[in-house]
């Protein structure tokens, strides 16, 4: 009885069982009538029914160098309609402070300082130095003259990152290395090249902007009452959405609902000129019904209303409302349209508005179209073009079916292990503690799962198996090691074989380990998820479990008599 | 099976040299490569992609039609093959626009029950390609450096790292002759097979060269082990294997578990060229490398 006494003064052993018991009480295994067996775990999609849709997000990110020059001749003589020079610049000395900086040109027709404010070229001052001379100074720098430029050429947002590299422009939709070239080249500049010579050029948006789209969606989805629909960013660019228990259509039309918001304003005839983004959009109420009208209210922010006020008086609209009609768009589609109200309009002269209404009219189709406004203004915040580049479904029988059928083969796998083993040291006194090992690191490998809430796929089924599956092979290992002779050796070399054995299988878990980890990092979907709960399982099976089962079977032979009578095929 | 595969093996590495031994794994190594060649001059890829590198969507229902059926109801769409698994139809259809997608998800879900619906864009699948190859590489890489790590000694590194290289490599040709695709789950298998497969190497090698003892009998010891190990995982894979490919036969309504038939698959016939490999490749090459006469029987007693 000394011997079991010792067993459990073992930190190993110890530290094992604690281990253990804490994944039962994290799993927190229990049996409700009528709903069967509940745990605290999480189960992927394929195993609990639903659909999921990976998107990806559209945009470059690129260095580039232009001529500042080039860019405002090309961007202002379309606007004024007439030739400009060049006059002076500071703009490619380096060291002069931003207040500072300017580039200015001269023209010989009137120029209205307005008029170019809408290029977001900078800060524009006009001096009429003669009859047939404008002046033009542009307090700017070459970025957001760049950035004006890229933005206006592809239509779409343009932000200028700093960093150690330098300004990295992330252009907001799709963009191609040769379209910038091409453009780029119009204005006497090209694309960047790194260090080592190749191109700057990256398909893609910078992490900042793909979190924040992430969070965009999460935040809509959950505001349309969707609890817990987890949107996780996979990879550099890609965003993935699991709607349990949703079918595929149903998720589309909610995922798909949710896109670029833009409210644009006509200039001249049918041309229309940006006013504000979704995110400039902060709060949208339940649609109402007052003056005859149905009507759905939306609050902008300070950025949104200031830019709606700057853009009304620039284009007239404050004076003229009925020909400038405020449009908006999901996607790049009109999804409605309306001139400022005359009041609205002459409140704007004075200051920025902050609540609107956007009214559509009297009868039922107009009730439906308030509503629809609702929806598609919370919903039109995202940053970027989105585009669907995979998605599945399974139903929720289906998945449960699977559940069913994963657990059926993993304890018919179970009991072959057990049968092989059996047939090869005919002991129980061995076989138990294996199985033993075997089903306690699945055990751990689950509350570890449930304790980092992690969800259970086919995928990480696969990665339980894998690990137990190089789990018995270590086992076999220890015994072998520890049985060489045909029979328990003395504690001394005992420890020395136990060491051995530990030498192989410390060696073959780090290659399973090392094999395993190019996938965690490059992490794409259902292999980062079976490559991650591999790893797990080896790690814990070779630091927590398999220890001790070196030091059980030592204690249950030496009770058995010494082993003596091993079977082992010399 | 174990005791006599075993036996079987054992005395067929004693009986023959070193020579004989290389001979047979090698062969098979040569015409798997062969066929992973052939398949790469003739389709440009040496094993057939599956749709999730290729793009395109996978409709499995659960129905009482015949495939044949299936196909016609669907031809306006682009199917590519359909298929009986059990009480359910896999159907495969190549790259569609986002309406064609909606409208025949929109079908398929009003027609059936039980649906399984998986898409991949083109694009995506491409890049799904290039990281699954890349990740295979990188792999192979990571086991190669550790196990020169472990052994800092280049033959039988060496050895190691060849014997795992030709078991992935025939799991390949397997898979290219058996028709299995390429898929998320069969880069998984070739994954795991790499940290399976070395497994027993690391185990002989080990025994072979840090332990006392003849050679012959220090090999046929690690043997014992190592087929056990071996077939232990084995016995798991083929009942994982029968369990998810033909449920149906148990219980008519059960479905197969694609990702676990693959899978498997792919695993059983990997280690059964690890059982050869291991044995007779990797064995001949560490029983010669300790038998050289530079090394004066250093690890032969």
């Amino acid at each position: 009885m000394s011997d079991k006494k010792s067993l459990f003064k073992n930190v190993r052993v110890i530290i094992f069982i604690l281990a253990l018991l804490a994944s039962i009480v994290l799993i927190h295994p229990g049996y409700t009538p009528g709903e069967g067996m509940t745990t605290k775990l999480n189960y992927g999609l394929d195993l609990e029914g639903g659909s999921w849709l990976q998107i990806k997000l559209q945009g470059a990110l690129v260095q580039v160098d232009a001529d500042p020059g080039m860019i405002v001749s090309q961007m202002v003589e379309p606007v004024i309609g007439a030739p400009i020079q060049i006059t002076g610049s500071n703009l490619d000395v380096s060291g002069v402070s931003s207040s500072d900086s300017y580039i200015t040109f001269t023209t010989s027709v009137p120029v209205s300082a307005s008029q170019l404010e809408l290029l977001d070229l900078g800060s524009v001052s006009v001096d009429k130095l003669n009859q047939n001379t404008t002046q033009v100074t542009l307090t700017t720098s070459k970025e957001t003259l760049i950035q004006a430029y890229l933005s206006k050429a592809f239509d779409a947002e343009v932000i200028s990152l700093s960093t150690e590299n330098g300004i990295v422009y992330e252009i907001r939709t799709e963009a191609s290395e040769e379209e910038i070239q091409a453009l780029m080249e119009k204005v006497g500049g090209t694309i960047l090249k790194n260090e080592d010579g190749t191109s700057t050029y990256k398909e893609g948006v910078s992490t900042n902007t793909r979190d924040l789209t992430r969070d965009i969606l999460n935040d809509k989805l959950n505001s349309l009452g969707l609890k817990d629909i987890p949107v996780r960013t996979v990879g550099e660019d890609y965003i993935l959405i699991d709607f349990a228990g949703i079918d595929l259509a149903t998720a589309k039309d909610i995922a798909e609902k949710p896109g670029k918001f833009e409210i644009r304003i006509q200039t001249t005839g049918n041309e229309t000129q940006h006013v504000l983004y979704g995110d400039s959009i902060v709060n949208v109420g339940i649609p109402t019904y007052h003056d005859n009208q149905w009507h759905t209210p939306f609050t902008l922010n300070e950025e949104g209303a200031r830019a709606l006020q700057k853009v009304a008086i620039d284009t007239g609209a404050t004076d003229y409302p009925e020909s400038h009609y405020l449009n908006m768009y999901l996607d790049e589609n009109k999804i409605y349209g309306a001139p400022l109200s005359y009041s609205a309009a002459s409140r704007l002269k004075e200051s920025p508005i902050y609540s609107w209404e956007a009214s559509t009219g009297t009868d039922e189709a107009a009730k439906t179209e308030a509503s629809m406004l609702q929806i598609h203004l919370r919903a039109g915040a995202l940053p970027v073009n989105v585009v669907l580049v995979g998605s599945g479904h399974v139903d929720a029988t289906l998945g449960k079916q699977f559940k069913t059928e994963a657990v059926i083969a993993g304890l018919i796998s179970l009991i072959a292990v057990a049968a092989v083993v059996f047939r090869r040291y005919r002991r129980p006194e061995i076989l138990v503690p294996m199985v033993g090992t075997s089903v306690s690191e699945v055990i751990m490998i689950l509350g570890v799962a449930a304790a980092i809430g992690w969800q259970l796929d086919l995928a990480a089924i696969a990665g339980i198996i894998a690990a137990i599956g190089t789990g018995i092979d270590h086992l076999v290992i220890i015994t072998d090691e520890v049985l060489y002779e045909g029979k328990l050796p003395p504690t001394k070399v005992f420890v020395s074989r136990i060491g051995k054995a530990f030498a192989i299988i410390f060696g073959a878990a780090a290659t399973t380990i090392i094999a395993m980890s190019p996938l965690v990092v490059m992490g794409f979907g259902a292999l980062k998820g079976f490559a991650i709960t591999t790893i797990i399982g080896v790690f814990i099976g070779v630091v927590v479990a398999r220890p001790v089962y070196g030091v059980v079977i030592k204690e249950l032979l030496e009770a058995d008599g010494n082993g003596s009578q091993e079977s082992m095929a010399d | 099976m174990a005791t006599g595969l075993t036996e079987f093996l054992d005395n067929f590495v004693k009986n023959h040299d070193n020579r004989q031994l290389l001979a047979i794994p090698l062969a098979v190594l040569a015409v798997s490569l062969a066929v992973l060649l052939v398949s790469f001059a003739s389709s440009g890829s040496p094993v057939t992609l599956g749709m999730e590198f290729q793009g395109g969507t996978q409709i499995s229902v659960e129905t009482t039609d015949s495939p044949a059926v299936l196909e016609e109801m669907y031809s306006s769409y682009p199917i590519k093959d359909a298929r009986q698994a059990g009480s359910r139809v896999i159907m495969q259809f190549g790259v569609m626009d986002n309406e064609e997608q909606r409208q025949l998800e929109e079908d398929v879900m009003g027609r059936f029950s039980n649906v399984e619906i998986k898409q991949i864009g083109p694009v995506y699948g491409q890049e799904l390609q290039v990281q699954a190859l890349q990740a295979i590489f990188i792999s192979f890489i990571g086991m190669s450096i550790v196990v020169f790590l472990i052994f800092r000694s280049v033959v039988p590194s060496f050895a190691v790292v060849l014997s795992a290289f030709s078991d992935i490599i025939i799991a390949a040709a397997f898979m290219r002759v058996a028709g299995i695709d390429l898929s998320l789950g069969t880069v998984a298998a070739l994954l795991m097979l790499i940290g399976y497969s070395v497994d027993s190497d690391i185990l002989l090698t080990n025994r072979v060269l840090k332990r006392r003892g003849l050679v012959e009998e220090k090999v046929s010891r690690a043997m014992q082990t190592g087929i056990t190990m071996t077939t232990t995982t084995l016995a798991a894979l083929v009942v994982m294997y029968v369990v998810s490919t033909f449920p149906y036969l148990v219980i008519p309504s059960f479905t197969q578990i694609t990702l676990l038939s693959q899978i498997s698959s792919v695993l059983i016939v990997g280690l059964l060229a690890d059982i050869m490999n291991t044995w007779l490749l990797n064995t001949g090459i560490l029983r010669w490398y300790v038998m050289k006469p530079e090394f004066r029987g250093r690890y032969n007693r």
